[in-house]
């Protein structure tokens, strides 16, 4: 193991000599996502803040003012305008305001005679300022139908509660902040995966591959370290980078995520606020469970990628002979992101899928140990297997020679 | 010492037309021993199995008949053994370009088992040997092919091995810097160690080698010293040797 671990110094010796990459991998995620969701984070808390302080603009055709006072008395909720110079659809289209609203002409008759009488609204669903519009009008709408059928009633002589036969009194079974773990636990193996096989695809193809283009493999070869121990030196060392990319860019997406959840969302949750919610929902025998399903994972695909990258003659081919494999992680990790993939019986037994939900069962306090437990020894089968297969074939002179 | 004895060596291509798979003979029954305080001339044309021959006492490759040995140990049975007791020059080796050479050279100390103080010392001593020492400490990503090929013979060299092998050590260099690299394997001999070249320099043998042999077409021929491989062809030079083996191949073919 003394030369894997000696080949293994080599890689990283080598990495930290080049300071463009060496930044790349390790600083320039703590610079990325906080910038990248620190922006995303203001300008989306600029757009609720501008929308709730905003009434909503309202075109009332209402000619028996049945609403136009109600409307008026809530003037931040809404504010009144005119008719606009052509098609209304377009103008709300082209957000000249958010909503028309046309009232029965026989509202008011309908209203005295204890009848039932239409409001239409027309907005535009894909807008949020319209879609909020609609929001505010049917909240008020629910009051103002309250405040009539009491009268109604009273007018009747009949008690109030003849209009609620039953209430529904609701109990949140969940846990603080399950909701937000589980959207965690779907999220959480799409970004694993990704950035572990993107973190050390490069590397990998740099010393397997690039050794080869480079004429440097030859002298490493000539020295008296075991070829297998060399392999598994380059193995270590691109499971590795693998891994701390992976890491490094999910401590600085949650730092930064973490920083953006507002203070209601994570009091919404049950989970308090920013940061705090992110440590409450992802508790530490949850990450380290997550953790060690990492390491067979990562293995196995530095194993694919070393392998790949030790048959490939060239960078070039090398690249194009993992890019595929690249395209399966991608698949794998977008349909781990896709709901109800939990209830599919045969998951747990196919490769890296079953990772993704043992990962997503952790997050959603629902962890199942037998699947866990399939799932951690299928991949460090596989990658047992794909590590046996990377030194057989790395000791054939066809992979090592232009012969 | 090097022992070769009836060592052959096939490889497997596959023709791009017919899709058909090839074996091709790199090496057919060579035998040869180089011994201690000698430098050995492998000559040869492009293809005629040189470099096969030179990976296959390196440990580098496996003979698929025959037998090797290096200081007595065998290179098919022990061959991390064998590479230990080996320097191994080629002109397919390249530099790490990110590294200086002092960097270099501790690393593949460690790799050769030889403790960082002895090859720091080894290493400079080396450097100093190949007029290189100024750049010890410098990254090697500019360096000439010179320059590197000296830092190559340093690595090769670091571990003492009893046993050198230089696959056109010459190759690409200037006058001067060849001159270094002959005047070194001079100093190898004198050493007592096993040296074995090969080379299309024909000078270069007439200057340095103590004995010759001249690989066609897979097969040895005329192992002996250059005057005696010149007597028993009738030939001037080495280069008219050449010219009479492939001339006495195409009329074969």
């Amino acid at each position: 193991m003394r030369g894997a671990l000696l080949i293994c110094k080599k890689e990283f010796m080598e990495l930290s000599k080049d300071r463009k990459t060496m930044f790349l991998t390790f600083l320039m995620p703590f610079i990325l996502y906080p910038l990248i969701f620190g922006m995303m984070g203001k300008l989306n808390q600029k757009d609720v803040a501008s929308r709730k302080g905003k009434p909503s603009r309202v075109l009332l055709v209402d000619a028996p003012k049945v609403l136009e006072p109600l409307l008026k008395a809530d003037a931040k909720t809404f504010e009144l305008v005119a008719a606009p110079q052509g098609d209304v659809n377009q103008a709300i289209r082209d957000q000249k305001l958010e909503m028309m609203l046309e009232v029965e002409p026989e509202a008011s008759a309908k209203l005295v005679q204890h009848k039932t009488f239409t409001l239409k609204a027309t907005y535009d669903q894909s807008d949020d300022s319209s879609a909020l519009a609609l929001k505010r009008l049917r909240e008020a709408m629910q009051k103002q139908n309250t405040a009539w059928v009491q009268a109604r009633l009273s007018t009747m002589g009949a008690s109030p509660e003849l209009a609620v036969p039953s209430r529904i009194q609701e109990t949140d079974a969940s846990t603080p902040g399950l909701a937000a773990s589980k959207v965690l636990g779907a999220f959480l193996p799409y970004m694993i995966m990704l950035m572990m096989f993107a973190g050390s695809m490069q590397h990998g193809i740099y010393t397997t591959a690039g050794e080869k283009e480079r004429g440097t493999l030859l002298s490493l070869l000539s020295t008296s370290l075991p070829r297998n121990q060399i392999i598994w030196g380059k193995l270590i060392y691109v499971f590795s980078i693998g891994l701390i990319s992976a890491l490094i860019n999910l401590a600085s997406m949650g730092i930064a995520m973490g920083r953006m959840i507002p203070a209601e969302a994570g009091a919404a949750s049950g989970a308090g606020h920013g940061l705090g919610a992110l440590s409450s929902i992802a508790n530490p025998v949850t990450l380290s469970l997550t953790f060690l399903l990492m390491i067979p994972l990562g293995l196995l695909f530095a194993n694919f990628i070393v392998l790949m990258g030790t048959q490939a003659k060239n960078t070039v081919e090398a690249g194009t002979a993992i890019m595929p494999g690249f395209m399966v992680v991608i698949v794998a990790a977008v349909f781990s992101m896709a709901p109800g993939i939990e209830k599919m019986a045969f998951l747990p037994y196919v490769p890296i899928l079953n990772v993704s939900l043992a990962v997503r069962k952790l997050f959603s306090h629902q962890a199942n140990a037998l699947e866990y437990v399939i799932a951690f020894a299928m991949t460090v089968g596989l990658a047992g297997l794909l590590t046996w297969l990377s030194t057989r074939l790395l000791n054939r002179e066809s992979a090592l020679f232009k012969v | 010492m090097i022992q070769l004895t009836d060592v052959y060596k096939t490889f497997t291509v596959k023709d791009k037309r017919s899709r058909a798979k090839k074996r091709i003979e790199a090496v057919k029954g060579l035998s040869l021993t180089v011994k201690p305080g000698e430098i050995y001339g492998l000559l040869g044309p492009n293809g005629a199995g040189k470099s096969t021959t030179l990976r296959m006492i390196a440990g580098l490759m496996q003979a698929d008949q025959g037998q090797i040995q290096v200081c007595g140990i065998d290179t098919l049975a022990e061959p991390e053994k064998a590479r230990s007791v080996v320097g191994y020059l080629s002109t397919d080796l390249n530099v790490y370009g990110r590294f200086t050479p002092r960097e270099l050279l501790r690393l593949f100390g460690e790799f050769q088992g030889v403790e960082a103080k002895v090859a720091e010392r080894r290493g400079m001593h080396l450097l100093e040997k190949l007029q290189l020492l100024d750049f010890a400490d410098v990254k090697m990503e500019g360096f000439s092919s010179g320059q590197k090929q000296k830092v190559s013979i340093a690595r090769a060299l670091l571990h003492d091995p009893k046993v050198v092998i230089f696959d056109e050590p010459t190759t690409g260099l200037d006058v001067l810097t060849a001159k270094t690299v002959l005047d070194l394997l001079r100093i190898m001999r004198a050493e007592g160690r096993s040296v074995i070249v090969s080379t299309h320099v024909m000078p270069m043998v007439d200057e340095i080698c103590d004995r010759v042999g001249i690989i066609f077409d897979g097969a040895l021929h005329g192992d002996a010293s250059p005057k005696q491989v010149l007597e028993s062809w009738n030939a001037k030079t080495l280069d008219e040797v050449f010219f009479q083996l492939a001339a006495r191949g195409a009329a074969e073919v």
